[in-house]
């Protein structure tokens, strides 16, 4: 049986990963921060499964800045891939916290590429990159040779560790690879993310909870895709015969005025009357015309994003209605 | 009133020869220096005043890229009108070794000091000592502040995570930070583990007889040398500028490390490959390319231009590294005023 280590196994995309690689039969061990609230919800399904908690899966109390417990966690496990998905996710936020984030992001990449240097037989390792690293690009899509101009202190840290991780690759040898991943929504997205304020906001205008929404620039772009699309093409690039970037994207670009628009379309209710901007949330330096180029993932892995945009806000929103029923 | 400068690794190559520039041009010069058992200030012994005058202009306090605590006290204690930040883990082959720790000082240290700068609300202009070796895989030949970065070593990386989050803090809190992408470069004060200065210290030495061989790792490897002295005019230079901006300094010559074994041996006499031995531990996991460096916007901006020629350079390092040994054989003995 494979096995799996995965850091970030409770955000969005460590939990569906967890899904996928347990549906493959693999074991799957997860690195988990103490913390006084039991932040495990996209996970409670499998880890209230007594076939599948601590049989098939684990959960392991460890840090990125907590070197020796992440070393000693790792090799325990031996595992035989790493997705390293953890990190400070939040690009307004790292504008407020840019030490903690370069700590976490950057330093905690670098800090698990010494470790898998180190293992006997080291683990393939995935980098969750983000288009982030490209700020403000020169040209549009990117793609995996366009030159990186990150313009916020988390794309900062991403084009730091994206770098880390193919000089690991160059220079030891290692089986590392980035997935520069665009924008990937799913009703698991951090509720801090404009797309998932968005949708609950419709569900809960919906549901007579609220009357109206605020928000910044609805001109701002981006090329948005589905969760569980993505995290399908972290593992297909470590089962490629060679250790390659490769940039996971739809290629169309959407404005957060479409995200309005689709998530209010699917409660039925008219946008123009409930949404109000305000320039507080407009970021001190906003990226601009981030699309990606997927065709390198499409031509090597076969990779291909399935759900459409109008399919998956709306499946986000309805998530959020059934959410407030039930809660 | 003078006005002030912070220095951090104002005990290396470039922070010394920066600070007496700036005590020229009547600066009042803060350092940050690390507590360690030994001595590690030797670079600043011409300038060096005891902490018992009056009148001092050169001060240093103790502190650590690795301490933010420490940095927004000195800055907010001090109120520098200039900070550069110097100070860095500054080898690269060491940083293959070290990664970690050279991400946490070259890297993270600057995002601690650029916060200190905001949080404190100092209106001090920056200097980001940035490195050629953002270039690694060179994109385009020569390099100017437009090529992409391509680092290929930790070091590398550090420093362009360094430069990119000095360009963030300009663009979005208007501070006025620049980054000074500076060529290798290189003088008698240069650290004794890199290549120039390893080779004029064991050129004295053979000379000397007290050693036969050096080793060296790849003769190939071709760099563009500048003089350091020359180089710490330029980063004055770019925070006197209205704006801040991001500059090349560099010669736009490259030579070889071979080149450089010629003509420091033949200066003295010696035919280098008599005396230089291979030792792969010398290589690095991954070399640069090409590294030569198009100042033309320094040129035509900070009216700035290197002057001393590559030959020179080797000349006045070895001549200097065959002065110290003499002196050393001889007995002179260095006064040392520090408490």
């Amino acid at each position: 049986m494979p096995t799996a280590l995965i850091t970030g196994i409770t955000g969005q995309d460590g939990s569906y990963l967890t899904e996928l690689l347990l549906g493959r039969g693999y074991e799957v061990h997860g690195v988990v921060r103490r913390t006084s609230s039991l932040e495990r919800s996209r996970l409670s399904g499998l880890y209230q499964d007594e076939a599948i908690y601590g049989k098939r899966l684990f959960l392991h109390y460890a840090d990125l800045d907590d070197p020796t417990t992440l070393r000693r966690v790792l090799l325990k496990v031996a595992p035989d891939e790493v997705y390293h998905l953890a990190g400070q996710s939040h690009v307004g936020l790292s504008f407020e916290i840019p030490e903690s984030t370069c700590e976490l992001t950057a330093m905690g990449t670098l800090r698990l590429l010494e470790m898998i240097r180190d293992m006997d037989s080291p683990a393939r390792f995935y980098h969750a990159s983000s288009s982030e690293v490209f700020g403000r690009p020169a040209g549009a899509p990117q793609n995996e040779e366009t030159p990186f101009a990150p313009v916020t202190p988390y794309g900062c840290a991403k084009a730091f560790a994206t770098r880390m991780t193919a000089i690991y690759r160059e220079s030891f040898e290692l089986f590392a690879v980035n997935g520069i991943m665009f924008n990937h929504e799913s009703p698991r997205r951090g509720e801090n993310f404009v797309t998932r304020k968005i949708c609950r906001a419709a569900a809960e205008i919906k549901a007579g909870r609220r009357h109206e929404l605020t928000l910044g620039d609805l001109s701002a772009q981006r090329d948005w895709g589905y969760a569980p699309d993505y995290v399908k093409g972290m593992w297909l690039a470590l089962q490629h015969d060679s250790p390659e970037d490769f940039v996971f994207a739809t290629g169309g670009l959407h404005s957060v005025q479409d995200v309005v628009e689709a998530a209010f379309e699917a409660m039925d209710l008219e946008w123009e009357k409930c949404v109000r901007r305000d320039s507080r949330f407009i970021r001190p330096a906003e990226p601009t015309a981030l699309v990606g180029d997927a065709s390198k993932a499409k031509h090597l892995l076969g990779w291909a994003p399935e759900k459409p945009f109008e399919a998956f806000i709306a499946e986000m929103t309805e998530a959020e209605f059934a959410a407030l029923q039930t809660g | 009133m003078s006005k002030k400068a912070l220095i951090t690794g104002i005990t290396g190559q470039d922070g010394s020869y920066l600070a007496e520039l700036l005590l020229e041009k009547g600066y009042e010069v803060h350092g940050i220096i690390r507590r360690a058992s030994t001595f590690n200030t030797g670079r600043l012994d011409t300038i060096y005043q005891d902490p018992h005058t009056d009148d001092r202009q050169l001060h240093l306090h103790y502190g650590d890229l690795a301490d933010a605590s420490a940095l927004a006290r000195l800055i907010g204690r001090i109120g520098p009108n200039e900070i550069y930040n110097l100070a860095a883990q500054s080898h690269v082959r060491v940083s293959f070794d070290s990664a970690e720790y050279t991400t946490d000082i070259t890297a993270t240290g600057a995002v601690r000091l650029l916060e200190a700068i905001r949080e404190t609300g100092v209106e001090a202009r920056y200097y980001q000592a940035s490195s050629s070796e953002m270039y690694g895989k060179v994109q385009e030949i020569p390099q100017k502040e437009s090529t992409p970065f391509y680092p290929r070593s930790p070091y590398g990386c550090a420093k362009v995570y360094a430069y990119w989050i000095t360009t963030n803090y300009r663009e979005s809190y208007g501070l006025h930070a620049s980054n000074g992408i500076l060529f290798n470069h290189e003088s008698p004060r240069r650290g004794e583990t890199f290549v120039t200065r390893k080779i004029t210290r064991a050129l004295a030495r053979i000379k000397a007889g007290l050693q036969d061989k050096i080793f060296l790792g790849n003769l190939d490897a071709k760099r563009d040398w500048g003089f350091a002295k020359e180089y710490v005019e330029a980063m004055w230079l770019m925070l006197q500028q209205e704006e801040p901006d991001d500059y090349v300094i560099a010669t736009g010559e490259t030579h070889s490390v071979r080149e450089f074994l010629q003509v420091a041996f033949e200066h003295v006499g010696l035919n280098h490959e008599d005396h230089v031995a291979f030792d792969e531990r010398y290589l690095r996991p991954a070399e640069v390319e090409l590294l030569v460096g198009d100042c033309s916007k320094a040129k035509q901006k900070l009216g700035w231009e290197p002057k001393t020629k590559f030959e020179d350079l080797v000349k006045l390092m070895v001549d200097a590294d065959m002065k110290e040994l003499q002196d050393q054989m001889a007995g002179v003995v260095k006064p040392d005023l520090r408490d």
